[in-house]
């Protein structure tokens, strides 16, 4: 009872202080994580064996870790070697993206394509943002869709805030529909051993009829509000330089995201998984970037690792002192068994739940939940995955602070003179959130009940 | 008479703003206070108020970071307003600041004179009275929630506290003189400065 006390403790404090902002998240994560292991496995449980197993540092060395053919590679307990080195391997591709200027180049070609015209670069780069996010972090993709668009907005002279908020909730969207667009799917496909090709076909396709009603919904809300009809430019007298400064890096990267998406695609064919993956793209884009290699390996966010390894430990002390196994009876109590309502359970308190505290430590700490759910209840574990994936992945959207990339979009367009208060992002994406909710939650019950 | 960047925190009645006005216009150079941000909103083609009331505010409500960005539409605006600083005292230009912790934004600038104006309490109520038509209750009000903002805004974006007499050059209590005599003495004060530092520069010419 006090290692459960204690954990519990530990846990909330540290969600309180990642919500408060005031510390850097990895120091507050590794913190809680270190308060975990002394007072949960040291001073409570005095159990060496439940602090090695939240650890888990073993299993980086077992076969199975690298190749698992025929089998499911599941983790559910403890530190995720895997999600955190698949992670830091994309970190990797994307800094030699990122440098031979391949998002530039991509998002300007886009842009000359769509022949300049306001509406059309909406939709375009609606579209560009979701599938751009199903293999590469929103982070990113919104760091480089956002700074241009506002380039093109202030030759254009439209207004880029629709069009950045857009690009927002496409790019979560997106990462929910592959297990590498977003990091709760990373945790939820490493944990419980779905594979690249169980989210396509999954949340993928769940996703895909969400954005086609999406972008309908966009386009009639927002496309009178981009541009006043006097601030028209014509295309013809556009002078926008789409050039490829360095083609051997630019051929190069592009020929590595190639790669990166071959392997992710095929490897429940296989059997790599994806820690082998990110450690294989990693290596040739270091092999191919030469002196670089190193201004790389510095620019990877290192932070974001340590956060990820304190959270593991942390809900890896829920786990042990049995915690989320209560959490689980309660849904299953109040859910009376009925699958509709545990499954509208975790869409919503996921998506709300998510609007609000960061979907990484929400989703890790669910995994286990769902998991003991379904022992307990008989409901598929796959829906509930899917459902988890897509609750924190989508409700991320619904406020400033859901997600990473809203953060990064409001941030980006903020420092260029483009405020997005609470106030205008709610109003633009709450509702369309709640509509892609209630899609998805239809889609999961004809589809899967 | 070489850059010269003057920036001037101020109690709110205190008169600092009309100080920074004076000076400007003696000196002969621009004055920057929230019109900073009216060329940026005249760029983007978008409402000025929409970036005037984020202004000389300390982040509010639920806020995230992210590989130092932030949804803070409070840090943005005063990231805008630093940067617009900077950029201006790296161009060159010698200007008048109001505000924005530009004492602190430009600290080590060898072309800046910080200041910061205070008043009492008494006589800042009875210009505020008298500015903006409140009773003595409501100017006091206005005063107490203004200080609050500004002290909170500066103390979170700066190293040294708002009035701390060890973050500025100059720390003056315009009851003392007046508005006018108070702006007349840093003038005179400002061009010594000026002066010594050309004598200086003259120096190290002839060394």
């Amino acid at each position: 009872m006090l290692a459960q006390i204690l954990a519990l403790v530990v846990f909330v404090t540290m969600f309180a202080f990642i919500v408060w902002d005031r510390f850097p998240k990895h120091y507050v994560t590794l913190s809680s994580g270190a308060l975990t292991s002394i007072l949960v496995f040291g001073f409570a449980m005095r159990d060496a064996e439940a602090f090695r197993n939240t650890i888990a540092i073993q299993n980086i060395f077992t076969k199975s870790f690298w190749y698992a053919a025929g089998e499911h590679a599941e983790q559910t307990s403890g530190i995720n070697w895997a999600t955190i080195i698949f992670l830091w391997g994309m970190m990797i591709m994307v800094e030699g993206m990122a440098s031979a200027g391949f998002f530039d180049w991509l998002c300007l070609k886009i842009a000359k394509l769509a022949n300049f015209e306001p509406v059309k670069i909406f939709v375009a780069f609606m579209i560009l943002a979701s599938v751009l996010a199903m293999f590469i972090d929103s982070i990113t993709v919104i760091l480089f869709l956002a700074a241009v668009t506002i380039r093109l907005a202030r030759t254009l002279k439209f207004n880029p805030i629709p069009v950045i908020m857009a690009e927002i909730f496409c790019a979560n969207l997106g990462g929910s529909a592959t297990m590498c667009g977003d990091p709760p799917n990373i945790i939820i496909g490493t944990s419980l051993g779905y594979s690249f090709a169980d989210f396509v076909m999954n949340t993928g396709t769940i996703g895909a009829v969400s954005l086609v009603v999406i972008i309908i919904y966009f386009y009639f809300t927002m496309r009178n509000r981009l541009q006043d009809p006097g601030d028209r430019v014509d295309p013809g007298s556009i002078d926008v330089d789409v050039r490829i400064n360095n083609m051997k890096e630019f051929m190069t990267s592009t020929i590595i995201f190639g790669i990166a998406v071959l392997l992710l695609v095929t490897h429940s064919f296989t059997g790599l998984t994806v820690a082998f993956i990110g450690v294989v793209v990693a290596a040739i884009t270091l092999i191919a970037a030469g002196k670089k290699a190193a201004t790389l390996l510095k620019k990877v966010d290192y932070t974001t690792l340590l956060f990820f390894i304190g959270l593991f430990v942390v809900v890896g002390g829920l786990e042990e002192t049995g915690v989320l196994v209560v959490i689980a009876d309660f849904i299953a109590k109040v859910s009376g068994g009925n699958a509709y309502i545990m499954i509208a359970i975790i869409l919503w308190v996921s998506a709300f739940a998510s609007a609000f505290i960061d979907n990484i430590p929400f989703s890790a700490t669910m995994i286990p939940v769902i998991n003991a759910l379904a022992q307990s209840t008989g409901v598929d574990l796959a829906t509930m995955a899917w459902t988890l994936a897509i609750g924190t992945d989508i409700g991320g959207s619904m406020t400033p602070i859901g997600a990473s990339a809203n953060v990064v979009g409001i941030s980006t367009a903020g420092k260029e003179g483009y405020p997005i208060s609470w106030a205008v992002y709610c109003k633009e994406l709450v509702p369309g959130t709640l509509i892609v909710l209630a899609i998805s939650m239809l889609n999961i019950y004809a589809r899967y009940l | 008479m070489g850059q010269l960047i003057i920036s001037v925190g101020r109690e709110y009645g205190s008169g600092g703003h009309e100080i920074a006005t004076i000076l400007s216009e003696k000196l002969n150079v621009p004055l920057y206070d929230r019109n900073m941000l009216d060329q940026m909103a005249a760029r983007n083609g978008i409402e000025a108020e929409s970036l005037h009331q984020h202004e000389e505010m300390k982040r509010r409500g639920l806020v995230r970071t992210v590989r130092g960005h932030s949804s803070s539409v409070q840090d943005s605006v005063a990231q805008l307003q630093f940067n617009f600083i900077r950029e201006k005292a790296e161009s060159g230009e010698s200007f008048v600041v109001v505000g924005r912790c530009s004492e602190n934004v430009l600290r080590g600038n060898p072309a800046l004179v910080s200041i910061f104006v205070r008043g009492d309490e008494e006589a800042k109520t009875q210009r505020i009275c008298r500015l903006y038509k409140l009773n003595r209750l409501e100017a006091k009000a206005k005063m107490f929630r203004h200080d609050k903002k500004r002290k909170a805004y500066h103390n979170y974006y700066s190293t040294m506290k708002w009035g701390d007499s060890r973050g500025y050059d100059i720390c003056i209590n315009s009851s003392l003189l007046g508005v006018k005599a108070t702006a007349d003495a840093l003038y005179e004060m400002i061009l010594q400065f000026v002066e010594k530092r050309k004598a200086e520069e003259s120096k190290e010419e002839l060394a």
